[in-house]
């Protein structure tokens, strides 16, 4: 096929496409001007006739209820009428009341009038019925107040014209041919409704009604039209000139677009206010197509620019922007599209901008509406919206993209590089709020800076505190090295918070926070102190779950740090609650664990999946559970070797010792691959006293790379680790073999575990005060001399033995005691005693 | 642990055949137990090649009563099997190796069967139940408990039971409930009872045996003069503590019995005392009385506790004692004898 043949019937489909959507009879529409003026019309009468339609059919039916005299039927229908009258509002404030409405409620209030009068009808009506004409008569009553004078008006013209019908059936038999001829696209509807009304009744009095109508409306038209014809003049001239740009016209519903500006002889602030709010009526509403909407708003943005219309305006329209971006995703899960994001970053840049620049702009929610303040004036703006929520949202939204994203893809770090624009901006509306915002607001930033510092580790504050770390500073590290220390910005934030606020939530947030900062950079006695001060442990349960996972995890980065410091037993302890559930992963919010449907439904999935931590905030969870592990074994050995014979002998780590059994149950040992294979062997090591497998199974090049590097002071962590392995071991020895020791030398036991004579010394005083080793020291020969008072396996069971034989003698004296009455007499005892 | 091997039935039947003089009931009852040394042997290596650490090992008893004693004069084993070979037909490995025994001119009469223990530990729910079924069918049999620990140490330990009659009424009733119990007025005591036993050599191996006893180096008997106790002692108390642990259930589990059987007797006369105000106030009244009403289903008893298994458990924690005690008082004498024996020497 030729090309030419092509194009030229493509131009010839789009035309006839075009003309079925109207009605067949537009070919001889008299002012087809050219298509644009064309395309304008239709898009303007679609929602009229659409809404109208609506109306119309309503009204019929309520006619033919109010014929047969079901008033249910009536009133239902009614309400129905009333709420499609509410939706078609906008039409109806730009057209006015229809008039085919002003007359059904003329209609019905007359006919139900009648009815309540009628009372014998009344009687003979059933239940349902008697009921909904009263309910009815009251509705009809008040709402009819609001269109008082129209009706006012319908029924006076109706009494006059009565007389006259026939005059002015001839007059309106003419206009209805004129209606025909120039008006066809909006006409047809309102013949329809009276040619159906026409035809339900047949009285003398509706048909004049019928007339009458057309008579009026087919004038109101005409005038209609001219204005129309006009507006659309403008708007050509408009684009021509090129002072903004149409909007493609293929979206049939958003009926604003090409009308921006009727009057375009002068923009002013009241126009581009109504505009905007004319925009924003159609926000939520199903059909709206949110796309264009955000585009109209930046045109509406550059036209109130280009016409100086002051800040006030601009500020009003970039919240809207803002908002009307968020509203782009109905889903609350999706997440806004990059290009989206971009957009969005940029606009809140630029309203800080503008706020920075105008002092005298005041923002704020509780501003009204009505109180706004937008003209040029020498009043101060006054700007109704809340910088502070459109921020916040944007910080969630920030957080919704990253969850949303691969952790292992270049993208992941293409988003995270936002992250600093993200702070910008809240950094920025902090030094705003910080000179204007009330304390609370400044609380709620506050809170978001935090939320972006505490997890970050300060590598500059770090390395200062290393001397040795010297050398020849790269320039991004001279970069870094500016700006405040991050300690202190938290300490300044988080006090301000303590200080002022009065939402328990932020506090919470803000001391958690707090905490895990400090622990994160090793200052574990303020962390500790803070978790116990605040009594958070106590109450925390209370709270919703992202502040639960909030306290996991700080929790988790202090026993970290509690570990770093060589609190085992902290360490330990802090821990315990998190891994001993086995769910840690879903407990600090970093993923969710495989569980069948029945426990958990898409819906809580949804929610769950929400309240994940971004990969970037992830603790690592290897390194958690290496550093439980460790810790446990480092309390759990020496406690075992303690308490061999001990019957009552609790664990201390339920999850250690189960550890240890899934390595026995092992048919083959090799040598150990993951973390806890390590952790196990080295155990294993412990328990013989022997340090240096120990020691080597702990620390090596694979457990350096899997967990230990993984601190920033890794080679303090390491030697803590050596020390308390040599430590623990040595307890560990002396429990296990003290019973084949007459008395121990402890210079030998310096030796063997490579500790200085005054620690050897020290850790077995300890032991003998603890009652743990029955031994004393001997000074002169520095030896430990052992007593050998320990009883025996056999003497430890018979003791075991006898415990049990008491219980088991008192069980049988209280089954005796049922016997004999005993126990049915201590019941009575208390009641013998009291007098 | 598997039951033991199934009493026959049809060796009865052929027993009283053979001895129909004999009434069912024995008149005199078997007073002592007659053992061929081949048995004793025989059951020794038959743990030796299948019995291993608490796995015990069982086999039937042949012999033939003579007036008042019971004479053993050879065994089999009973083969092990597990439970995936469900082809195995117990009962007719049993007749089949009778019938074989007998042409070859053995013993073929069943009276009993015997199983090896370990430290002891023998009373359970599982012997009761096939040494009842044994003495059901065949009134003399008795079960032979062949303890491998204690002989190793040197003192060969083997030992007959039979059930007393009295609990072999309980068992045919099967009335296991407290007061069964209390009215058949039995105790762990005198559940079983043990039987003496001779064993019996000709004398050849008579002869033989004093002749190996001459060769017999010293050294052979060091055994028997072991001083080091823990091991055994730690092993005995610790089954030991495991049964009075469960014994300690059950009397937490009869105890919560008897109070909810105490509460419930109380509310009962409550009720009834209720009632019978409520009727005296209504004759009074001159109104008719209330119905009757059947108490038994308003106040249902709670399930009373099996009792046969504490019994049970007392018996065995009894049985642990008596070794125990043994244990230590020939482990005494021996500690008294190596005492004197250093004194002498130094």
């Amino acid at each position: 096929m030729s090309r030419f043949f092509a194009t030229g019937s493509d131009s010839e489909s789009e035309e006839s496409s075009s003309a079925d959507e109207i009605t067949p009879k537009a070919t001889g529409t008299t002012f087809n001007k050219n298509k644009e003026a064309f395309t304008t019309n239709l898009i303007l009468c679609c929602p009229l006739r659409f809404r109208f339609e609506e109306l119309t059919n309503i009204i019929k039916t309520i006619r033919n209820a109010m014929k047969i005299r079901d008033m249910s039927k009536c009133l239902e229908e009614f309400e129905q009428l009333y709420r499609a009258f509410l939706k078609s509002k906008t039409i109806v404030d730009k057209e006015g009341v229809p008039q085919f409405y002003i007359r059904l409620l003329a209609d019905l209030e007359d006919y139900l009038n009648q009815l309540w009068e009628d009372k014998e009808g009344k009687k003979k009506m059933n239940k349902n019925n008697a009921k909904a004409l009263s309910t009815l008569r009251q509705k009809i009553r008040k709402y009819n107040k609001d269109f008082e004078t129209e009706i006012a008006s319908y029924k006076e013209v109706l009494n006059s014209s009565t007389n006259v019908i026939s005059l002015c059936r001839c007059q309106d038999e003419e206009s209805e041919s004129d209606d025909d001829e120039d008006s066809e696209d909006w006409g047809s509807d309102s013949v329809d409704s009276g040619g159906e009304s026409e035809d339900n009744e047949g009285a003398a009095a509706s048909l004049a009604v019928v007339f009458l109508k057309k008579y009026k409306d087919g004038r109101r038209k005409r005038h209609k039209k001219i204005e129309q014809v006009e507006e659309e003049v403008d708007e050509d001239g408009e684009a021509e000139e090129g002072g903004w740009e149409k909007v493609k016209g293929g979206v049939p519903l958003v009926k604003e677009k090409p009308k921006m500006f009727a009057k375009g002889t002068e923009i002013n602030s009241a126009v581009v206010i109504k505009k905007l709010t004319e925009i924003l009526q159609a926000r939520g509403k199903k059909g709206t197509d949110r796309a264009a909407q955000i585009e109209l708003l930046h045109a509406l943005s550059g036209i109130s620019n280009e016409n100086n219309l002051g800040q006030g305006i601009l500020v009003k329209i970039k919240f809207n922007i803002i908002a009307s971006l968020y509203d782009y995703n109905t889903n609350l899960a999706a997440f806004m599209k990059p290009e989206m994001w971009k957009k969005c970053l940029e606009c809140i840049d630029e309203l800080l901008d503008i706020l920075f620049e105008n002092n005298n702009i005041f923002i704020g929610e509780n501003i009204a509406e009505d109180s706004e303040n937008l003209a040029i004036s020498d009043q101060p703006f006054r700007v109704r919206g809340c910088i502070l929520t459109l921020v916040e949202r944007m910080d969630e939204e920030f957080t919704k993209i990253m969850q949303n994203t691969d952790p292992h893809s270049q993208e992941y770090v293409d988003n995270l590089k936002d992250e600093g624009r993200v702070c910008g901006i809240i950094d920025r509306l902090l030094q705003y709020l910080e000179s204007k915002g009330s304390t609370e607001e400044v609380c709620r930033i506050y809170l978001r800076r935090i939320m972006h510092t505490y997890y970050k580790f300060d590598y500059k504050a770090h390395r200062q505190l290393l001397p040795w770390v010297t050398g020849p500073f790269s320039e991004q590290d001279q970069e870094e090295s500016e700006g405040e220390d991050s300690a202190i910005i938290m300490d300044r934030l988080c006090k301000f918070i303590y200080a002022k606020d009065r939402t328990d939530r932020i506090r919470t947030c803000a001391i958690l926070c707090h905490i895990y900062h400090h622990a994160l950079h090793s200052r574990w006695y303020q962390a500790r102190d803070l978790m116990l001060m605040s009594h958070l442990q106590d109450n925390i349960q209370h709270a919703d779950p992202p502040v639960q996972i909030l306290y996991n995890r700080t929790m988790v980065q202090l026993g970290i740090c509690a570990f770093r410091q060589g609190m085992i037993k902290d360490a330990h302890n802090a821990l315990l609650d998190i891994q001993s559930s086995g769910r840690a992963k879903e407990l600090l919010g970093q993923g969710l664990l495989m569980r069948n449907m029945q426990e958990r439904n898409a819906e809580q999935e949804k929610i769950e999946k929400r309240r994940q931590v971004p990969f970037h905030m992830h603790i690592n969870l290897e390194l958690l559970e290496c550093v439980y592990l460790v810790s446990a074994m480092l309390l759990e050995i020496p406690y075992m070797a303690a308490h061999e014979f001990d019957a009552r002998r609790r664990m201390i780590s339920k999850q250690f010792h189960h550890q240890l059994r899934v390595g026995e149950r092992q048919p083959l040992l090799g040598p150990p691959e993951s973390m806890r294979e390590h952790v196990v062997a080295a155990s294993k090591a412990m328990k013989m006293g022997d340090w240096r497998t120990c020691h080597s199974f702990i620390i090596n090049e694979k457990m350096n790379s899997k967990v230990w590097d993984l601190f920033p002071e890794t080679q303090c962590v390491r030697e803590m680790l050596v020390r308390k392995i040599q430590e623990e071991s040595l307890r560990t020895y002396l429990f296990t073999y003290s019973s084949v020791y007459d008395s121990i030398s402890m210079e030998t036991l310096s030796e063997m575990f490579e500790l200085e004579l005054p620690t050897v010394h020290s850790i077995i005083s300890k032991m003998i005060i603890n009652e743990e080793l029955m031994a004393s020291l001997d000074q002169p020969t520095q030896t430990v001399v052992m007593h050998r008072t320990e009883p025996t396996s056999l003497q430890n069971m018979a003791l075991q033995l006898a415990e049990k034989l008491g219980g088991l003698v008192e069980n049988n004296e209280r089954v005796f005691d049922l016997k004999q009455g005993v126990y049915g007499g201590y019941f009575n005892r208390g009641t013998r005693t009291r007098p | 642990m598997c039951f033991g091997p199934f009493p026959l039935h049809q060796t009865m039947a052929s027993r009283k055949e053979s001895a129909a003089s004999g009434s069912s009931p024995l008149e005199t009852p078997v007073k002592q137990i007659q053992i061929d040394g081949l048995v004793v042997l025989k059951i020794i290596k038959h743990y030796q090649e299948e019995g291993q650490g608490s796995e015990v090992v069982q086999g039937v008893l042949l012999g033939l009563v003579v007036e008042d004693s019971l004479e053993i004069t050879n065994c089999f084993p009973f083969p092990q099997h597990t439970e995936d070979d469900v082809d195995f037909d117990e009962v007719q490995y049993q007749m089949e190796m009778m019938r074989s025994l007998r042409h070859v001119n053995i013993d073929h009469l069943h009276v009993g069967w015997y199983q090896s223990t370990y430290y002891g530990s023998f009373v359970s729910r599982a012997l009761l139940d096939s040494q009842f079924s044994y003495q059901h069918a065949i009134e003399e049999s008795v079960v032979l408990i062949y303890d491998p620990i204690k002989t190793a140490q040197g003192s060969l330990c083997l030992k007959a039971y039979r059930l007393t009659p009295k609990l072999m009424e309980i068992c045919k009733e099967k009335d296991f409930s407290p007061e069964g119990l209390k009215k058949a007025c039995i105790g762990f005591e005198i559940m079983f009872e043990e039987v003496p036993i001779v064993i019996k050599n000709s004398h050849l191996i008579n002869v033989l045996l004093l002749d190996l006893q001459e060769k017999s180096t010293v050294a052979d008997k060091h055994e028997l003069l072991n001083l080091s106790s823990s091991n055994h002692l730690e092993k005995s108390l610790q089954l030991l503590m495991d049964r009075v642990d469960d014994m300690n259930q059950d009397i937490g589990k009869y105890n919560t019995y008897c109070r909810n059987l105490s509460k419930q007797q109380q509310q009962k006369q409550q009720y009834l005392q209720r009632r019978q105000q409520e009727n005296t106030q209504r004759q009074s009244r001159g109104e008719p009385p209330l119905p009757e009403e059947d108490i038994s289903k308003m106040f249902k008893p709670p399930q009373a506790p099996p009792r046969m298994d504490t019994l049970l458990i007392a018996g065995q924690v009894n049985n642990y004692c008596q070794n125990i005690k043994e244990f230590t008082s020939q482990n005494l004498g021996k500690l008294f004898m190596a005492e004197a024996l250093q004194g002498h020497s130094s």
